[in-house]
């Protein structure tokens, strides 16, 4: 045995010294503006990943009309559920897609990564910014005014889903503001359900409320990050929520499970704080709830004021392994801002545009049968205008949402709160960072 | 081991032995290359990518500055050592371990017995009833034994509403239990199999000295099947510190499995962040410990005189 432990470890070895001596200089630094000109010669095949329900049918209207460029769609799980990480993998690899959907709470991270190609230099695309409400190219800009790391797709705008029938039979009114949604909750719990399911592993979501109260998690002034997740305005958020799962007023089974769909679809969660395409999920969790639900404006947190959240918005970003730039971002600009496309998107998948044109779509001005009739998208529209500004993202999510997923999920099980858990993000945040080289104060 | 005694050969002419090993190795380097290409490919070149990768380390400049990756010695080992919860990870899992391995290989121990007693009708039947649940891959297990724990969802309702299977006490048991319905059969099966390789001639002669059947599987059939048992049970350490696939499904039933539930689960998320070098450090020290587990256990086994 040991004869053979010998050997092994002498391959191993000069393996290793092998290998060490083959592997590649790290490739030189500076992104440099990629030539962003038509690749000549014959049609062009690009491939795209996205996680956005119906999208195939989306490409397909493409495809039919530019033989040229043909696109070839790969759907999976939404990104944090894995559609990231096969990025990443891949751009590891070199066989990355063409294309691919990002949210915009992303975008900082592949750009560390340096998985992103510039496409601002595109001329299709400087001359497509206008068309864009200013605070989505923001963030696909990343702080670079001529830059584009990829082409805004949708935006998230908060709002409150509530089962009308349900408040109504129970007398209770809809809550303004967040006082009156606790008061509410205690009502709720008396008429047998719950107000709302705690999501304990989205993240983004506490993101988006945190958002609406005035919270800002990062901060980058070109020289160094700066990590606050627990800052004044979150930690109130935090202390809210945990004060409600103190009190049992709120479930929390594990979201986007079938457990999860259950609790909506039998009437014990009655209201949830989500986004435009939220509408989506319950009218495909829930289907015996049809008509029964409604669309309020998000909950305040002083009487009065008008805030609103957002939860995730995507762009379309090109990958730096991209040999067609300029294919993928003429396709990623008709997906993201040809009428065709965004009433597509917004039938088979409740988008909401990132264009300023977009809000005008004759699809978003009619009712919507699930939600009795009611024209929903104009709550949206509203709230898309009362997000605050200047809120951005870090460079290393995935860990600062795994971290602070674990912690929420201990909170809702009896072990710590919420506020320790944003604690504990916030350290291992800055952590990650450091392990990565990346410039933290 | 059983040494066999190999037949003594007709003596050979000079020339022809001579001419033999060149024709042998030729037909050894064809038989053994296919398993000597893959086992490289996808076995010996991972693992030294991963020694490699782990030994580099990261610099930048700037918020966005591009990575350079430059060696950097143990470095990604010193986090690794001072990583709170991956050893309490591993700890987790060395206590489901020290519970599961024991029940689990007991009751596929027992299982083995009672279908090679004779006691029992049908015993194919229930040989391959047994082994069954190993043939569910154990991600479908998992979602199945998830759904049965659910406390909504389940239709053992009756017991799932008054015992949270799910909660951050019990479901490391849960899991476990998972665990022990997949691989009892499968580790049935080797101890069995050991067991038909006894001679009859030893049950004869034990009969014949008045032992009953208790006596003769504690005193004949265990002992000598003890080299399966010792062998499922390095199996089922190494399964035990690797366990993926399981927890990682049981996040979306439990809340209280975290993205660092076990080793193996660290890694996978070490590398989602994406720290392909701190991922790779991981990997080698989980590598390293179900190796010097695994040795301590057969090391210790051999000393106290076991075959």
């Amino acid at each position: 045995m040991s004869a053979f432990l010998r050997t092994l470890g002498v391959l191993l070895t000069s393996a290793v010294a092998v290998t060490a001596c083959s592997s590649p200089d790290a490739s030189p630094g500076g992104t440099g503006a990629a030539a962003c000109a038509p690749s000549g010669g014959g049609p062009v095949n690009l491939a795209f990943t996205s996680w956005v329900p119906g999208i195939e049918e989306v490409v397909q209207a493409w495809n039919a009309k530019n033989p040229d460029i043909q696109v070839k769609v790969q759907t999976g799980p939404n990104g944090n559920g894995g559609t990231y990480q096969n990025f990443f993998n891949q751009l590891k690899a070199g066989n990355a897609p063409d294309l691919g959907q990002i949210e915009y709470d992303a975008l900082p991270g592949f750009r560390v990564q340096d998985g992103l190609l510039d496409i601002g230099s595109c001329d299709i695309v400087a001359q497509a910014k206008d068309q864009f409400l200013p605070w989505t190219w923001d963030q696909v800009s990343l702080g670079d005014a001529k830059a584009a790391y990829g082409v805004p797709q949708d935006t998230g705008p908060m709002a409150l889903f509530y089962r009308a029938d349900l408040f109504e039979k129970a007398g209770i009114a809809i809550p303004a503001t967040w006082q009156e949604y606790a008061a509410a909750a205690e009502k709720v719990k008396a008429a047998g359900g719950h107000i709302t399911n705690f999501s304990q592993s989205d993240i983004n979501q506490f993101a988006g409320l945190a958002w609406q109260a005035g919270g800002h998690w990062f901060g980058n002034d070109g020289q160094k990050w700066t990590v606050s997740l627990t800052d004044d305005k979150t930690t109130k958020v935090a202390q809210y929520w945990q004060d409600l799962i103190d009190r049992k007023l709120v479930s929390s089974v594990p979201p986007w499970t079938a457990e999860w769909d259950n609790a909506y679809n039998t009437d014990q969660a009655w209201t949830w704080v989500s986004a435009v395409w939220g509408a989506n999920s319950i009218a495909t969790g829930a289907p015996k709830t049809a008509g029964k639900w409604r669309v309020a404006p998000m909950p305040q947190w002083d009487a009065g004021q008008a805030s609103a959240g957002n939860w995730g918005g995507s762009s379309t970003a090109v990958f730096k392994t991209s040999k067609h730039p300029y294919e993928a971002a003429k396709f990623a600009l008709w997906l993201n801002t040809s009428d065709e496309a965004l009433t597509l998107l917004n039938q088979k998948a409740n988008l909401y545009p990132a264009t300023k044109a977009g809000a005008n779509l004759p699809a978003l001005a009619s009712g919507v049968a699930f939600y009795g009739d009611q024209k929903i998208y104009e709550v949206f529209a509203k709230a898309s205008t009362q997000v605050p500004s200047g809120f951005t993202w870090g460079p290393a999510m995935t860990a600062t949402y795994a971290n602070a997923s674990d912690g929420f999920k201990a909170a809702v099980s009896g072990k710590g709160t919420l506020t320790d858990a944003l604690t504990g993000a916030q350290a291992f945040t800055v952590q990650t960072l450091k392990n990565q080289a990346i410039p933290v104060a | 081991m059983t040494q066999v005694a190999t037949p003594p050969q007709a003596p050979e002419s000079a020339a022809r032995r001579n001419r033999r090993p060149t024709r042998y190795t030729r037909a050894i380097a064809l038989f053994v290359a296919p398993f000597g290409v893959l086992f490289a490919l996808f076995y010996l070149v991972p693992i030294v990518y991963a020694i490699v990768q782990s030994l580099y380390v990261v610099q930048r400049t700037g918020t966005y500055g591009p990575a350079r990756e430059v060696f950097g010695g143990l470095a990604q080992y010193r986090l690794v050592f001072s990583d709170g919860p991956f050893w309490g990870s591993v700890g987790r899992m060395l206590a489901f371990g020290a519970v599961q391995v024991p029940v689990m290989l007991g009751l596929a121990l027992a299982l083995a017995l009672l279908l090679d007693s004779g006691l029992v009708t049908g015993r194919r039947f229930f040989r391959l009833a047994f082994f069954v649940p190993y043939a569910v891959p154990g991600v479908v297990a998992a979602i199945m034994w998830g759904f049965l724990y659910s406390p909504n969802l389940s239709p053992l309702k009756p017991i799932t509403s008054t015992v949270d299977l799910l909660s951050a006490d019990t479901v490391l048991w849960s899991i476990a239990n998972v665990v022990t319905w997949v691989y009892v059969g499968y580790n049935m099966l080797i101890i069995y199999s050991a067991l038909m390789a006894i001679p009859t001639e030893m049950y004869e002669a034990a009969h014949l000295d008045g032992a009953s059947r208790l006596r003769i599987a504690w005193s004949i059939k265990i002992p000598l099947v003890m080299p399966a048992i010792v062998l499922t049970t390095v199996f089922s350490i190494i399964g035990t510190l690797q366990l993926l696939a399981e927890p990682q499904v049981f996040r979306s039933f439990s809340s209280a499995v975290s993205s660092t539930y076990t080793p193996n689960m660290t890694v996978f998320s070490m590398s989602a962040i994406p720290n392909f070098n701190l991922a790779a450090a991981f990997s080698v020290v989980l590598a390293l410990t179900t190796f010097v587990l695994s040795f301590a256990f057969l090391k210790t086994t051999q000393r106290r005189g076991m075959p």
